[in-house]
């Protein structure tokens, strides 16, 4: 039944690639910003975990409820600032690409000039102790994780089917002009959705922090991933980000399983590559293409 | 006094030339008016100049005497001025009866809401047999209807079409211009752009002739159309230069 | 339309029909008597000789990158942030024959660039399927994949890297009767950096003033339009790439040499990639002079910062700042925006 075993594992990883992810297709599904930094700034909410459990042991799960709203508040700022001035121009989409590259590496060169590079690690009691039904085997970590990220991932889509911002930030992804045309205030809309994959964000680097050890560098492979998986779900689209994360968390489970772990990134690198190569909608119909 | 005045305005996109060159028009209440001109004249610039897309780079746009210059397009909306542009532009994978409802965006009472929606289905019952279907399998006429409609719901003072009937076959198109007279009989000032001058002269009370981003002429619509030296300066030019453009 | 429009503007700008000639010709002269003389002027000039040289070699260096990226970057609108792939290639070929068949890296650098070129021509038939962003992202995934394998490559010492034999000096004594050739190690690896970046300025240049540089800056306007108009867009842009990965394969064999340890991380970090990007951005894409000016801006700002707070994280703050800046504030980099203005001296007006 080892199968199996590696398959819950895959399950309980992809749970929270979804959450990291859903940020990120959000952010290209409202204002067609594909977010280079976003990874840094899973990092950056990591971080503050780490200093926050460091200095006043607050379990990371609870430094949730500081990761996020500090993280939004980042996120508007940081939209309302840099962004409106790259809307005239005629390659908006590439040029916020260049931008978010350019805040990736001030992110990454601030964490490591504060906290160095080296591997930090948050440890929580249960960072070590595990689960077990039958014969599969949980670590705690990964389970109350994967648990929190399905929790956030309805509490998003509550938001966004349920309340009038969120009806309109949907609004602004089908159509940002006729969005526009009934009133909505895209640039406040998006400035909002701007703040909630950031807080997505926050989220994520918290329950990161005791999943897997972390330094400032860390970010560009995550960030791969994560472009891996929302590429290969149909850019925009939240649910295709869920499903993406799944397929690409078990496969590489299994990757890992059968070539050992400096392999495992392949699966997410080579399905990134080919699906834009091949089909750059996205396996299940995207709503937008990169 | 005038619903709506735009004084000398200037406008053009982005690092572009003027479009409008200095236009000077004025819309009083409860009147309907086409806006007609050859290609290029700047028909659509004007409209999403009023409705709050474009910054005037000079000149004034005055609605109920208030100057709106830079105001957002939710800002005009909700002081009652509505655009409804060229192309169908809905939410695709609403359905029909979510489009209406975000045409309500700026309504917060849910009760007023509802209400609005039974006066469109009912102006529109075509809709109401629609309601459940994504707007964005519906018909090219059928997508039309569905802006309509939801320029409706939010009851505006003014409302500004730009080319109902671009892509659509003429029977359609007919329809569609009986619902536009419809929102005149409702007392709401409808400003029209449209290419095919005869048949949007037809469905309003007063002409606006542009060339060349500013104001040619104006006059009775009726009278416009019976003009010969209007026609052939203005209208037929559009005609012409269509040709040339094919 | 536009790319007729773009041609008559071209034959107007040609070099010597245009003023201005005798300011380029003196810049031109001048550059040329300092890239080579510079060795000789700054012996007695600097005490830590082999420091400057170093920083000669390294300034050579970034614009043999930035203009060899530019070629696709600039001219093509191509934005790629996995060129240090063909860095790495460059810079493993060249150390690996180097180890294993003791062939000098001098002697190995037109083959070098060759294997870059080669491996650019593939990347360029697979990656330019896609535009925009998801080239960008396209191109990430390609570096991230490079450096995988290179990592994984136990032939090339894997993640642990390759050790190089030392440089040979005992001819500088034999030929020249030198004392100390230590203290003139890094002048054979600046001579080869200065051949590199001549080469590759060379080749901006004559891409700049082609046909087929015409067509490429076609491509970067309106991609579809330049398809109309019969330009063979697929061919431009991959030959577009192979060209770019040239002289970078080239400095990578250099670099490579001079380092004598080769880790797959010095090529394929992503800061060596972001660099390249914000010269040729901060200097002008897509104009000839622009990388060059901003390989000397942006070493000259690292340098100052260096000496500021020491080689420290904020460099890349620095860099990350620079790039938001740019973006921001002057997309078109310095020869872009002086020449809108109006205000393009001559003596940078390469174009």
């Amino acid at each position: 039944m080892e199968w199996v075993q590696i398959l819950v594992l895959g399950l309980l990883l992809g749970g929270v690639y979804a959450m990291m992810a859903s940020g990120l297709t959000l952010l290209f599904g409202v204002m067609r910003v594909v977010n280079l930094a976003h990874a840094a700034f899973i990092l950056v909410a990591a971080y503050v975990t780490y200093v926050l459990f460091e200095n006043l042991t607050l379990d990371p799960m609870i430094s949730l409820v500081i990761t996020m709203p500090l993280m939004f508040g980042l996120g508007v700022f940081l939209y309302l600032t840099l962004f409106p001035r790259l809307e005239e121009s005629p390659r908006y989409v590439e040029m916020t690409v260049l931008l978010t590259f350019g805040l990736a590496l001030i992110v990454e060169g601030m964490l490591t000039f504060i906290f160095t590079g080296i591997f930090r690690s948050v440890r929580p009691e249960y960072a070590s102790t595990s689960l077990f039904i039958g014969d599969i085997f949980m670590p705690s970590s990964q389970l109350y994780a994967s648990l929190i990220s399905f929790a956030l991932l309805i509490l998003l889509w509550i938001v966004l089917r349920f309340t009038k911002t969120g009806t309109a930030i949907r609004a602004t992804m089908q159509n940002r002009a006729a969005a526009q045309i009934v009133g909505v205030n895209v640039r406040k809309v998006s400035a909002i959705a701007f703040g909630i994959g950031m807080a997505l964000a926050g989220a994520a680097g918290s329950l990161l922090s005791f999943m897997f050890p972390f330094f400032p560098g860390r970010h560009w492979q995550w960030v791969a991933f994560l472009l891996a998986l929302i590429v290969l779900g149909g850019m925009g689209s939240i649910k295709g980000a869920v499903i993406g994360a799944m397929l690409l968390a078990v496969a590489s489970a299994f990757v890992t399983d059968f070539f050992g772990p400096t392999w495992s990134p392949i699966t997410f690198y080579l399905t990134l590559f080919l699906i834009l190569m091949l089909r750059p909608e996205g396996l299940f119909g995207a709503k937008a293409r990169l | 006094m005038a619903l709506l005045e735009v004084e000398d305005v200037v406008a053009g996109y982005g690092a572009g030339p003027d479009i409008l060159t200095g236009l000077t028009l004025s819309i009083e209440e409860g009147t309907s008016y086409c806006i007609v001109g050859p290609n290029g004249a700047g028909k659509s610039t004007l409209l999403r100049t009023i409705a709050g897309f474009l910054k005037p780079r000079r000149g004034e746009v005055r609605f109920n005497a208030k100057r709106m210059n830079g105001s957002r397009p939710d800002q005009m909306l909700a002081a009652g001025v509505c655009f409804v542009p060229q192309d169908a532009s809905l939410f695709p994978t609403m359905t029909v009866k979510e489009n209406l409802v975000m045409g309500g965006y700026l309504i917060e009472d849910r009760s007023l809401l509802q209400e609005r929606l039974e006066a469109v289905y009912e102006a529109f019952p075509i809709l109401k047999e629609r309601r459940g279907q994504h707007a964005g399998t519906l018909s090219g006429g059928e997508q039309q209807m569905v802006t309509l409609g939801r320029a409706l719901m939010i009851e505006p003072k003014m409302v500004m079409i730009d080319e109902p009937s671009l892509g659509l076959a003429p029977m359609i198109a007919d329809q569609i211009f009986e619902r536009i007279r419809e929102f005149a009989s409702l007392g709401i000032t409808v400003v029209l752009v449209e290419q095919n001058a005869a048949k949007g002269l037809e469905a309003v009370d007063w002409g606006f002739v542009l060339d060349l981003g500013s104001l040619e002429f104006e006059g009775p619509a009726d009278g416009i159309l019976a003009d010969p030296r209007i026609r052939d300066l203005y209208l037929g030019k559009a005609m012409a230069r269509r040709r040339d453009a094919d | 339309m536009a790319v007729v429009e773009q041609r008559e503007e071209l034959v107007e700008g040609a070099p010597g029909r245009k003023p201005g000639t005798t300011a380029r010709r003196v810049t031109l002269a001048i550059s040329l008597g300092l890239v080579l003389f510079f060795p000789v002027i700054a012996y007695p000039i600097f005490d830590s000789y082999a420091y400057v040289m170093q920083l000669g070699m390294l300034l050579l260096m970034w614009i043999a990158l930035s203009s060899s990226w530019n070629i696709l970057g600039g001219f093509a609108g191509y934005i790629s942030l996995g060129h240090g792939l063909f860095y790495a290639i460059g810079g493993y070929s060249a150390g690996l024959a180097l180890a294993h068949w003791d062939i000098s890296p001098f002697l190995f650098l037109p083959v070098a660039g060759l294997a870059a070129m080669v491996v650019g021509f593939l990347a360029g038939l697979i990656t330019l399927r896609t535009r925009g962003p998801a080239f960008i992202v396209a191109t990430i995934a390609m570096l991230f994949l490079g450096l995988l394998i290179f990592d994984n490559w136990e032939f090339i010492g894997a993640s642990s890297g390759l050790d190089l034999p030392l440089i040979d000096l005992t001819w500088m004594t034999d030929l020249f009767g030198v004392e100390n050739p230590v203290e003139f190690l890094k002048v054979p690896f600046y001579y080869a950096m200065a051949i590199t970046a001549i080469g590759a300025v060379l080749l901006s240049y004559r891409v700049a003033h082609s046909k087929f540089g015409l067509g490429l800056r076609a491509i970067s306007q309106d991609e579809t339009k330049a398809e109309v108009a019969g330009i063979n867009t697929r061919w431009y842009k991959v030959w577009a790439f192979a060209l770019s990965a040239f002289f970078i394969g080239m400095a990578g064999a250099i670099y490579g040499y001079s380092l004598t340890h080769l880790r797959p991380l010095t090529f394929f970090a992503i800061a060596v990639a972001a660099r390249m990007v914000l010269m040729a951005i901060i200097g002008g894409r897509g104009t000839v002079a622009g990388p060059i000016l901003g390989a000397i801006l942006i070493l000259g700002v690292n340098e100052v910062a260096v000496r500021q707070f020491g080689e420290s994280a904020l460099n890349i703050v620095f860099t990350g700042l620079i790039l938001l800046a740019a973006l921001l504030f002057f997309p078109e980099g310095i020869v872009g925006s002086l020449r809108k203005a109006g205000r393009l001296p001559a003596f940078l007006d390469w174009d």
